[in-house]
């Protein structure tokens, strides 16, 4: 769901006292949804009051369109004169089909203060021929906050889980970093639980890891012997891995999606008497929402620099009858700004220490993904679904991976990592 | 000289030429249609006169142009000289006499014209008309705590205009289409309605009957509440019998006549407290002494806060998601004004309620505009040896209540000179004779209790179709026989019957044989009581309101006129209209 911002300057006179001044307003609308004629939408109306030498100051205040529901729009402002008094602007354009165009770029208003009183009216009007082409090109339609893919989801229900989840890998020193929060609710009404926990995978060692009970804020926290303050930017448009109509509408088992799929971080991780001092660190934060894991599945995250990010999740369900199917793979592959995005035609096979992914993406293109975990620097990992039953998952942000794009039989592109993959397969 | 002058010189009998040009001006001020009319009229006064004498009409002498008004069809005559006679008014009838000292100063009340109203408002309940039913309306919402703006298509009048002004120049003012409006049909009949800050209280002779008990069992309201109702009302009001010190000799020949048959009258109850009997009602009271909704009622909506636009004729509702969000009013100068409100109440009276309805879209329902009662009066006058001087006492003094369980009310009536509608009978010459002779009449009129038979039609421009029902014609005829017997009873000489065919009666019998040889197309017909256009009813199917008041079918349409009354109130309605409004806006949450 989007919203539909845009700018309007209408000019004209405003009358106090029996004389006629000028005046000129300035506005900045923000409307929940998308603009549509026919519609009747009400949102935020902001800018500028400017009657020379009477007012000149910010205003606020609520505008409705509805020019064909309601034959009205109407703009609620209020504002500060000069003399101190909060006034109170209050107009509509009143849309009559006999005269369409007038109609709608003539907005008379009262302006009436604290007790009501009429203070003015304000004739005022849109200049159509010097205002119509900014004003048209100034409509954006931003994605609506409400729809924020980092806003949680559960809403009560029971027997869901719902998961963030942030990996990262320090360019200095190769180490990777993994911090898993969720939350579980019970299938029986009971209390929901919120427990996370933390790893880090120094290159070449056994990788720590740590706990925690209880609510914590993403980017601070600590679990068992690790602690991490991290300030996260950037992170790119998010990667809808499962189609976003599964995100939004919550049709399938559960759903996969990367908010943040090209963020950097700062900050520093401890672990045990070690620092980790970030700079800059590449990495990214997904989200998992739904009734539970998988009964085995493949994860990848591959950082492949300059924006580009490869994002695999591979699983099969556990529900009867789906879960004799081959796994079902999820495959978004942004490069140069362009999404490959590919589910059908794709095999994976899935086991330990390496998995591979491979099959059509279309447009004539093959795609061949193969991730390696080595065994040392794998951490595993007890998961319990909402319903108690057990998983285990191998997870390591130090895998290696190795991407081969082809059309026609041609190799087209090709990335290899080495050691800042972040992968992980869970199996029960 | 002009076609006009031609007609007026033959049909009133005036030879000199500098009257015949006052008179021919202010015919110029008459509304467009009766102007029309007359022109028209005129036109074929000429036409006939050259084609009988070969000679234009202001060429003729006399004797020779009486003779030509006597080739004309009676109902011609009679159709040209009531816009003729408001014209000629002031130059051939006595003026009015000069009205005592005021009985009361002009009511505060918070009147803005809509020129200098804002274009966007909003308010809490927006009233549109300010008389009877919008005032008590207002009133009762104001009270409440609302922010009530009540939009008034006419504007205010004060005392001193009126006592400024003769009653035939402000009678233009105070009336919607300057009184000429006519509803077609056979007889047509006359339908004057006020438009002024007070609605029709302000024209309107003061009388003051209480709705009838049969009349409320025949209606879906509760009898008790209605009672309560119109206590308050005439509390409000100060209703009180009339006495008989400024009663006028009109009204005592009426007591006088009807004591003599035995039969049961009364001064009138009215809401004239301090009435000195100018006889000015119909054209607002010089005194302030009759004790309109703009002296009450009004006032006190504004002491409560209640604002009035003035020159403010409401277009439309407007209508979001079949709920009332505001109105939609027209300026003189032909731009808008609106006023946003969740509570619109419509008080525009019986003809232009329908009409605002369908603009706003919310005619659907089949019975808008129809079932519309006017309560048909007639008229009779009898002359009598001595001065009567009709003018000079209490417009509508006593009341003849002997057949009223049948229908029928009769009232002794007398407006300013000119402005009643009685007709005198003949033209010319003969007409000059009768309204020189016109102070030795007294006038009695009638009312009946008539089906409900008209109809509203138009979106902009009230077209209002009446049929006199048979039963109501015969219950008509019988009236004006009633009305013979009081004024012969009465002294009276000889009665006009203002039928052309037969216009003077001698006797009882005469009257009789003239009544029953009219056809029901010659009776003289005016309704004063419009109702019913927008009934209020527990029906669905047959009601437009339900019983709280509310418009079926939209949210936030309220209607507290006499367009819901459900049938003819078969008395003067004010007190019904006033309670009925308190009913409607009791219910207003």
């Amino acid at each position: 769901m989007r919203r539909t911002t845009f700018a309007e300057v209408m000019e004209g006179t405003v009358r106090l006292d029996g004389a006629d001044r000028p005046m000129r307003l300035e506005l900045s609308a923000d409307l929940p949804g998308v603009l549509r004629p026919w519609g009747d939408i009400e949102g935020a109306l902001s800018g500028r009051v400017v009657v020379p030498g009477w007012a000149d100051g910010p205003a606020s205040g609520r505008l409705r369109v509805a020019p064909v529901a309601a034959r009205r729009i109407r703009y609620t402002l209020e504002f500060t004169a000069l003399d101190g008094r909060r006034l109170r602007l209050d107009g509509w354009k009143s849309a009559t089909p006999r005269h369409p165009v007038r109609s709608m770029t003539f907005l008379p208003a009262t302006v009436t203060d604290a007790d009501g009183a009429v203070v003015g009216e304000a004739r005022l009007r849109f200049r159509l021929r010097r205002d119509l082409a900014r004003f048209l090109s100034g409509f954006r339609f931003p994605a609506d906050p409400a729809r924020d893919p980092m806003r949680p989801r559960w809403r009560g229900q029971p027997g869901r889980l719902e998961v963030w989840y942030t990996t990262l890998s320090d360019p200095a020193t190769g180490t990777g970093v993994w911090l898993h929060h969720e939350l579980v609710a019970p299938p029986d009404d009971g209390p929901a639980r919120e427990h996370g926990w933390a790893a880090v995978f120094p290159p070449g060692e056994r990788p720590v890891f740590g706990r925690y009970e209880g609510p914590l804020a993403r980017l601070q926290g600590a679990a068992g012997e690790i602690a991490w303050d991290l300030r996260e930017s950037g992170g790119g448009d998010p990667l809808y891995t499962f189609p976003r109509w599964a995100w939004e509408r919550e049709l399938l088992p559960a759903a996969q999606i990367v908010p943040k799929p090209t963020a950097s971080y700062d900050g520093t991780v401890r672990f045990g008497d070690r620092v980790l001092n970030l700079e800059a660190a590449p990495g990214g934060t997904a989200r998992i929402y739904g009734h539970g894991n998988a009964r085995r599945w493949a994860w990848l995250h591959a950082d492949l620099g300059d924006g580009d990010v490869c994002e695999i999740v591979t699983a099969v369900s556990t529900r009867p009858g789906l879960r004799h199917l081959p796994p079902l793979t999820f495959l978004r592959l942004r490069t140069g700004g362009r999404e490959i995005a590919a589910t059908l035609g794709l095999r994976a096979t899935i086991g330990l220490p390496s998995w591979t992914v491979r099959g059509r993406v279309g447009g004539g293109r093959r795609i061949h993904v193969e991730v390696t975990q080595r065994r040392a620097e794998t951490v595993s990992v007890d998961y319990a679904d909402p319903g108690g039953a057990p998983a285990v998952c191998h997870n390591s942000e130090r895998a290696d991976v190795r991407i081969v794009l082809t059309r026609g039989g041609r190799v087209e592109r090709h990335w290899r990592l080495e050691g800042t993959a972040h992968a992980e397969v869970g199996v029960r | 000289m002009s076609a006009l002058t031609g007609a007026a010189a033959a049909l009133l009998g005036v030879e000199d030429e500098a009257r015949l040009a006052r008179i021919a001006g202010r015919a110029g001020t008459l509304p467009p249609p009766a102007r029309l009319g007359l022109r028209a009229g005129a036109g074929a006064l000429e036409a006939v006169s050259r084609l009988t004498t070969g000679r234009s009409l202001d060429t003729l002498d006399a004797g020779r142009r009486d003779a030509l008004c006597t080739l004309m069809p009676g109902r011609f005559t009679e159709a040209m000289k009531i816009p003729l006679l408001l014209a000629a008014g002031p130059e051939l009838l006595p003026a009015s006499p000069p009205a005592a000292g005021q009985a009361r100063p002009d009511a505060e009340l918070d009147c803005t014209p809509a020129a200098e109203w804002p274009a966007c408002t909003t308010a809490d309940a927006v009233v549109i008309g300010s008389g009877a039913g919008g005032a008590m309306a207002a009133r009762t919402l104001a009270r409440q705590g609302m922010r009530v703006v009540i939009v008034e298509e006419g504007r205010r009048f004060t005392a001193a205009e009126f006592r400024a002004r003769p009653p035939l120049d402000r009678f233009l003012d105070l009336y919607r289409g300057g009184g000429a409006t006519v509803a077609l049909g056979r007889p047509p009949v006359l339908l004057p309605e006020g438009r002024a800050v007070g609605g029709t209280t302000v024209v309107n002779s003061g009388t003051c009957y209480r709705t009838p008990e049969r009349v409320l069992r025949r209606w879906d309201v509760p009898a008790d509440e209605f009672g309560a109702h119109l206590d308050e009302v005439e509390r409000t009001l100060r209703v009180a019998p009339q006495p008989l010190g400024p009663l006028g000799r009109n009204g005592l020949l009426a007591l006088a006549g009807a004591e003599r048959l035995g039969w049961q009258a009364a001064p009138l109850r009215r809401n004239a407290p301090g009435c000195a009997g100018s006889s000015q009602c119909a054209a607002g009271c010089p005194r302030n002494a009759k004790y309109g909704v703009h002296l009450n009622a009004l006032p006190q909506a504004c002491a409560a806060g209640a604002r009035i636009v003035t020159h403010a004729k409401a277009e439309n509702i407007l209508v979001e998601r079949g709920r009332a969000t505001g109105v939609r009013a027209r300026r003189p100068d032909g731009s808008f004004l609106e006023i946003l409100a969740p509570r619109v109440i419509v008080a525009a009276g019986a003809t232009q309620t329908p009409l605002l309805l369908r603009r706003s879209g919310l005619g659907g329902h089949p019975e808008l505009g129809r079932n519309m009662a006017v309560h048909p009066a007639t008229t009779l006058a009898g002359r009598f040896a001595e001065p009567v001087v009709a003018w000079s006492g209490v417009m509508q003094s006593v009341g003849i209540e002997e057949l009223h369980d049948d229908g029928i009310l009769i009232e002794a009536t007398a407006g300013p000179p000119g402005m009643t509608s009685f007709v005198p009978p003949g033209a010319g010459r003969a007409l000059r004779r009768e309204l020189a002779g016109a102070d030795r009449l007294a006038v009695l009129g009638a009312m009946i209790a008539d089906a409900p038979s008209g109809r509203v039609h138009g979106r902009r421009r009230a077209v209002v179709r009446y049929d006199l029902a048979r039963q109501d014609a015969a219950r008509l005829r019988r009236a004006l026989l009633a009305m013979g017997r009081v004024l012969f009873a009465a002294g009276a000489e000889e009665v006009l019957t203002g039928l052309h065919h037969r216009p003077v009666a001698r006797t009882l019998d005469e009257l009789s044989a003239a009544i029953t040889l009219a056809p029901a197309a010659g009776l003289h017909l005016a309704g004063f009581h419009l109702s019913g256009t927008a009934r209020l009813g527990a029906d669905p199917e047959r009601a437009p309101v339900d019983t709280a008041g509310r418009l079926r079918g939209v949210a936030g349409v309220h209607v507290a006129d006499a367009s819901v009354l459900p049938g003819c109130p078969e008395v003067n309605p004010q007190l019904t209209v006033m309670a009925m409004a308190l009913h409607v806006a009791a219910g207003i949450a």
